[in-house]
């Protein structure tokens, strides 16, 4: 499909709200979810570009940035995979699969940026010791508006590019490769789910992943209905804890029941 | 001297006092100045680098505050100074300890213990945050969306952003007020809490994460390439026997061989190289199937 200077245009300045919204706001608004449907909207296929936020999500599900250490950028990989799924008509899947290098190459770029911007911390001690206030509220500006410019290009230049340049490129790469992205893309999300268990995973808990998989794998459940019954298991096991607490005469008790104070300490430890 | 402009090297040789050239307590933050600094939070990593990471932006959050606490211009600028150091937390709870030090700056307590107050909470809160609101918050919400984004409904998207936001910031704005009205005190019940609060979350969090894994890790052989024939019987690998065996089988041993790999020390980066490899690797053996030629 053709893409029109200004359809790119909005592609770009999204890219950009959503660089800054990664890292200052954080509505999430640059999760893949959403930045699949606008720019499905500005390219006119908005059905194809829920589906491939959708998916991509997914795939960033456990990729987030624990104690700061950056993942594969999660904005570029929204942006790029939804891309190629309209440009280059690919399968979602696929679209991850090729999306995915794109987002480590971009985190390598965030690095840099964070490293490269200790000397504003130092200009802003000057700043404050002098107490100009006004100085630091504007030298805040300089990262986002560093992130918007890069983002804002990143995003502009496939987008209207895209059909001229990618999907030749995409069209010349053979099927099997192709099919290999699509796996790939399939199987991606295992990684963030990998991730999201090597923190909460403990066998004391099993029984609700082991729960949450029966359900959705047997029963066909969806996710919501999922998440309350689990939500109404926690909610009976807090108040269960709050009166064996109460009734627990003098000694306060641990905040979580005797049986599983030990292991909450640990947990504690943890980080969780 | 505070109106003489300091330099860079007089910055660095700065030892920053402990007391205030005005000691005079004033109760000066209003419920609006608090609710202003809730909004400037959101610029916490404005100025994120790897030296101070969050420290630039923790200061901007607190300068309305700041401004209003400190008439002295001296010891404004020793407060701004000492707030822009190495600072670090989770952008949800931040506000909590933003509560807790602009009370003490109100106080005027002693710089240094400010500083330690400060440097002691945002460890914990940051761990406590990480677990809550980026493994158990955003997976629960984005699942639910997700759920509806793959039939291609617009709700997905908008039902994830509402989800997300009324938990966000409800709980920026409410734990600025908890942590300015209760001050120091809050810290021990904070921690009690949240220890309560990040058990029933992993409950929800790993319900939610199994279920996931069964909906949404796409692991399956090629049915048509791989089959073979028993007499007269056609057997496909994949439907006749591993789906039988369970569903979602081989996504949830792909799980767990991703967290066995990741508790290995092995980082995400090579276990996405690894999956881009199985899946380019059987797709050219026929173990995958190959997309239909593009138009």
């Amino acid at each position: 499909m053709e893409v029109s200077i200004w359809q790119a245009l909005l592609v770009g300045l999204w890219a950009g709200i959503a660089a800054i919204d990664q890292f200052n706001g954080l509505t999430h608004i640059h999760r893949p979810i959403v930045t699949g449907a606008v720019i499905g909207i500005i390219l006119g296929q908005p059905t194809v570009g829920i589906i491939t936020g959708g998916t991509l999500e997914l795939v960033w599900a456990g990729m987030v940035p624990l104690a700061g250490a950056q993942p594969p950028n999660v904005v570029i990989g929204g942006v790029i995979g939804t891309l190629f799924a309209i440009l280059s008509k690919l399968s979602p899947t696929t679209a991850v699969g090729i999306a995915v290098p794109f987002s480590v190459a971009v985190q390598a770029l965030i690095t840099l940026l964070f490293t490269g911007m200790a000397p504003v911390a130092h200009a802003m001690d000057v700043a404050g010791l002098n107490g100009e206030t006004k100085t630091i509220d504007r030298m805040a500006w300089i990262e986002p508006a560093i992130l918007f410019v890069g983002f804002f290009i990143m995003g502009f230049l496939p987008a209207l590019f895209g059909s001229n340049v990618i999907t030749p490129m995409v069209k010349a790469i053979p099927l099997w490769i192709l099919g290999g992205f699509q796996a790939a893309g399939g199987i991606m999300p295992a990684v963030g789910f990998g991730m999201l268990l090597k923190i909460m995973w403990k066998v004391e808990y099993a029984p609700f992943f082991v729960a949450g998989f029966i359900a959705a794998a047997y029963l066909k459940m969806e996710i919501l209905p999922i998440a309350l019954l689990a939500a109404a298991f926690a909610a009976y096991d807090y108040f269960a804890n709050q009166n064996r607490k109460s009734s627990g005469g003098g000694t306060p008790a641990p905040a979580s029941g005797p049986s599983t104070d030990d292991d909450d300490e640990e947990d504690y430890s943890n980080g969780i | 001297m505070a109106s003489e402009e300091k330099t860079l090297k007089q910055v660095e040789q700065t030892q920053i006092p402990d007391t205030y050239q005005d000691p005079t307590v004033r109760k000066v933050i209003t419920e609006k100045d608090l609710h202003k600094m809730v909004w400037r939070s959101l610029m916490l990593q404005s100025s994120f680098n790897y030296e101070r990471m969050q420290g630039g932006g923790w200061t901007y959050s607190l300068i309305p505050g700041l401004k209003k606490i400190h008439q002295n211009k001296t010891d404004l600028g020793y407060a701004l100074l000492d707030n822009l150091q190495f600072f670090n937390t989770h952008p949800f709870l931040v506000t909590f300890v933003q509560g807790v030090i602009l009370a003490m700056e109100e106080n005027k307590e002693n710089r240094s213990t400010i500083r330690g107050i400060k440097v002691a909470l945002m460890g914990p809160l940051g761990g406590i945050g990480d677990a809550l609101f980026w493994l158990t918050l955003l997976p629960i919400t984005g699942g639910i969306g997700v759920s509806l984004s793959e039939q291609g409904n617009i709700f997905g998207p908008i039902l994830f952003l509402i989800l997300f936001n009324l938990v966000h910031f409800f709980l920026i704005f409410w734990l600025m007020d908890y942590g300015y009205h209760t001050g120091t005190r809050a810290i021990a019940t904070m921690r009690e809490k949240t220890q309560e609060i990040s058990r029933a979350a992993t409950m929800v969090g790993l319900a939610v994460v199994g279920g996931l894994t069964a909906s949404y890790v796409k692991l399956a052989f090629n049915g048509t390439t791989n089959s073979f024939s028993i007499g007269k019987m056609k057997m496909n690998i994949q439907t006749g026997i591993i789906d039988k065996i369970m569903p979602a089988l081989m996504p949830v041993a792909y799980v767990f061989f991703c967290y066995w790999m990741l508790k290995k020390g092995r980082s995400p980066l090579t276990l996405i190289g690894i999956t881009l490899l199985i899946g380019l690797i059987g797709a050219a053996v026929g173990l995958f199937a190959w997309p239909a030629a593009i138009k």
